[in-house]
């Protein structure tokens, strides 16, 4: 074998291992990114999609992960930058938002009535919160759905730990109201 | 204190996140996107080396893609062994990002450096020892380029 061959194998073996990475990480963490995503689209395939080019993105740059953070901590940044690129993207502002409004617009359904009651049952606490605007709602998601401590939150939102305490009390506040209003 | 937020991950495990789960058809689109992008890239990085050797050889007068291919050939620069269309690929691309500029005579495509072309090798010879933040720049560009055309086809 010359060496020219040898570095393509080797070249090879890396592409495997970045693929097995990428799998490890769709094993582990691919339902928990879906519900990140979904928190911050509010749409279940907008979610799923967007879940979807994030694992593709990870494998993109995968290079450029350094050792500082867990994976895990990378892998929630890039996640959480992709849905926010979404939200500012012309297609979500000008074509999703138009759907929304037609959301808005009464239904005569007969799935009213199953809203209504599921509304009922669990709903109201995911309600107000799915409600909050978004940087609250982040926050509020990261720390009591995942269980992050603050500074792990962070890190990845890049958002300073005093302002992060800041709007989960102001969230808090928020919410109370909401909820109070609702009943 | 009783914290209602507690009760948050329950709540919607049970509404919004109820049956919600990344499907393996999903994953396997992952997987399928990654070995394409495999393939691509195999294809369309070039070296910084290899495109100065281009630009070197079109230096000193236009010169048509064969000559130019047998010019690397004596330089000894081999990437393109049996492998020439690929120099066309490249010769494109260079001229796509103004770098190359083309002229037809004798029904023969001549390619010769334009003033971006020649600050770019200018810039690569001065600085050989590591590569001018210019070019770095291009052969990103260059590799994304070529993954975007390739989505077109």
């Amino acid at each position: 074998m010359n060496e020219l061959e040898l570095m393509a194998v080797t070249e090879e073996n890396m592409m495997d291992e970045r693929e097995q990475i990428i799998d490890h990480l769709m094993h582990e963490y691919s339902d928990d990114i879906l519900h990140l995503a979904y928190t911050y689209v509010k749409n279940r395939t907008t979610a799923e999609d967007l879940t979807q080019e994030i694992f593709i993105k990870c494998y993109e740059k995968l290079n450029q992960f350094n050792q500082q953070a867990t994976m895990k901590t990378w892998l929630y940044r890039i996640a959480i930058n992709h849905c926010k690129d979404y939200l500012k993207s012309w297609h979500y502002r000008k074509i999703m938002l138009n759907d929304k409004i037609l959301d808005w617009i009464p239904s005569k359904s007969t799935h009213v009535e199953k809203e209504i009651i599921t509304k009922i049952e669990e709903n109201s606490l995911t309600d107000a919160v799915m409600n909050l605007p978004l940087k609250y709602r982040e926050i509020v998601y990261l720390h009591y759905y995942e269980e992050l401590p603050l500074a792990e939150i962070s890190k990845i939102t890049s958002v300073n730990i005093n302002t992060i305490k800041t709007r989960l009390k102001r969230a808090k506040e928020l919410l109370k109201d909401r909820m109070i209003k609702e009943v | 204190m009783n914290d209602p937020l507690m009760k948050l991950k329950n709540s919607m495990k049970k509404t919004v996140f109820k049956d919600f789960s990344f499907s393996d058809e999903r994953k396997n689109a992952v997987k399928e996107a990654i070995r394409s992008n495999q393939s691509q890239q195999q294809y369309n990085t070039w070296k910084a080396e290899t495109i100065m050797a281009v630009l070197g050889s079109v230096q000193q007068q236009p010169m048509q893609g064969y000559d130019i291919s047998i010019q690397l050939f004596q330089k000894g620069e081999l990437i393109f062994q049996n492998n020439e269309g690929q120099l066309y690929t490249l010769l494109h691309l260079l001229e796509n990002k103004e770098i190359l500029t083309s002229s037809w005579s004798d029904n023969k495509k001549h390619y010769a450096l334009t003033p971006k072309g020649k600050k770019y090798l200018a810039a690569y010879k001065q600085d050989n020892s590591h590569q001018p933040v210019s070019l770095k720049h291009l052969l990103e560009e260059a590799s994304l380029w070529a993954q975007q055309n390739l989505k077109n086809f």
